[in-house]
């Protein structure tokens, strides 16, 4: 009874030790899934202010042949402490992170932000033009 | 290790679990002392602020028999306002949800820190409301309360309620500010002021409501100090100029201020908490129910401004303030 206890308590082990080391699925640095996909670009753009409320007049105009977003802005809108939020493609990633508000108030130096495709390949640079409705 | 020595540790682990699993006791109706009980809730909800009271319902019984209820007392650890008192009418609520009242004593006497109630009716049975009215030495302090009742056979009985901590923060409720009139706003002062008012104490005005009819401006509240731009067609009073940190807020309804269904309150720690440094110093297009986190310029006063409604019509809005001294 002993010896078979024990043989398999080994073959559990094992086991355990062989699905454990098998990775066949590759992960970026950010531990995100590589996939197959070479699709890049934003597909619906958010601006928020400090209360978590859109500033945005209307919808961002997004161009993903020239890689731009266009948005105009509330008057008065309190242009350092915006929070942005990007939709991007299936498996698409940001970079820069979000990590909290932005500071947008240069607006002669329009803030850049890349996306980067599922099979991480592509790359492309979208500007954000802000207007403040006046 | 012998398998005898783990057959025995399961058997006991199994002993233990069952002995656990049985320990389900069933419930009974509690049965009564026989002589004079009773029992007190708390019956407002959050902070407790100075002015405001805190309410309690006090319950006390005794089988008829036994006599009937004498007095009742209720003593504070902090003598209350004044205007503190006891219940002297015993409430139900009747079949459409309104509580009756039914006198049962001669109104509450206040001597020193106790509030009590004699019975003038032959009860043995009463719910007595008690509105503690926080008094200014309570502030930032706990204050601690003990129920008691005294009935005719002798017996008393009692009921100690707290500690409850009394904030530091002040509130004043529904100021209107009026724009072109009285538009200039007090943190220091908690008050509403027109422009001769403030040109009379330019340092005690932070922010300044302001109403323009495009609808990107609509309702308004901007430090005297933002940039011009914002301020179209006001003239400030010469010395009102500080620039007062504003921070917007939504979907706060402090249920002190805004008295809605929402119960969200605002304490000392939420403004111990709240920083200001990414803040702007104007705040555009507020709508009802929006909400502004205020710093004054000299780090003073941390306050929440609630906007407890607006109107296009009178370009006036009505606003709720709590405030904290940050320093």
């Amino acid at each position: 009874m002993k010896k078979y206890i024990s043989i398999a308590a080994l073959l559990m082990l094992v086991a355990l030790a062989w699905s454990s080391c098998s990775k066949d699925k590759p992960v970026d640095e950010d531990g995100l899934l590589i996939t197959t996909r070479a699709e890049c670009y934003v597909s619906n753009f958010e601006l928020l202010g400090a209360d978590f409320q859109t500033v945005r007049t209307k919808n961002a105009v997004i161009d993903t042949t020239a890689c731009t977003i266009n948005v105009e802005v509330f008057y008065g809108t309190d242009l350092k402490n915006l929070w942005p939020q990007f939709s991007l493609v299936t498996d698409a990633k940001l970079d820069p992170k979000i990590t909290g508000k932005v500071d947008f108030s240069d607006l002669a130096n329009p803030k850049q932000y890349t996306v980067v495709s599922g099979n991480r390949q592509v790359r492309k640079t979208y500007k954000i033009f802000i207007t403040v409705k006046q | 290790m012998s398998v005898k020595y783990y057959q025995y540790t399961a058997a006991l682990f199994a002993l233990l679990l069952s002995v656990a699993a049985c320990k389900d006791k069933e419930y009974a109706i509690p049965e009564p002392n026989g002589g004079l009980g009773n029992d007190v809730i708390k019956r407002s909800l959050g902070p407790n602020l100075v002015g405001q009271k805190i309410e309690f319902a006090y319950a006390m019984a005794l089988p008829a028999d036994k006599g009937k209820l004498e007095s009742a007392t209720v003593e504070a650890s902090i003598a209350g306002a004044p205007t503190t008192y006891l219940e002297h009418r015993s409430f139900y609520t009747n079949a459409s949800g309104n509580d009756v009242g039914v006198e049962v004593g001669a109104p509450s006497v206040n001597k020193d820190n106790t509030t009590s109630v004699s019975f003038t009716r032959d009860t043995m049975a009463a719910t007595l409301r008690y509105f503690y009215v926080v008094p200014e030495e309570a502030r930032g302090k706990t204050v601690n309360f003990k129920f008691s009742a005294k009935a005719s056979n002798g017996e008393t009985v009692s009921y100690s309620m707290g500690p409850y901590n009394v904030s530091t923060m002040d509130m004043k409720l529904d100021l209107k500010v009026v724009d072109n009139a009285a538009c200039y706003i007090s943190i220091a002062d908690m008050a509403v002021y027109t422009a001769a008012e403030a040109a009379a104490q330019p340092d005690k005005i932070d922010l300044v409501y302001v109403f323009r009819t495009p609808t990107n401006y609509l309702h308004s509240i901007l430090s005297p100090g933002a940039d011009p731009q914002y301020l179209p067609g006001v003239t400030l009073p010469a010395g009102v100029n500080k620039v007062t940190k504003l921070v917007r807020a939504w979907n706060l309804r402090d249920q002190q201020l805004a008295r809605l269904q929402f119960g969200v309150f605002i304490d000392d720690l939420d403004f111990q908490k709240q920083g200001f440094e990414d803040a702007a110093n104007l705040a555009l297009n507020l709508k009802e129910e929006a909400g502004l986190w205020i710093e004054t310029a000299d780090g003073k006063y941390k306050a929440y401004l609630f906007i407890n409604s607006v109107s296009n019509t009178g370009k006036t809005a009505t606003i709720s303030i709590k405030r904290y001294t940050a320093k």
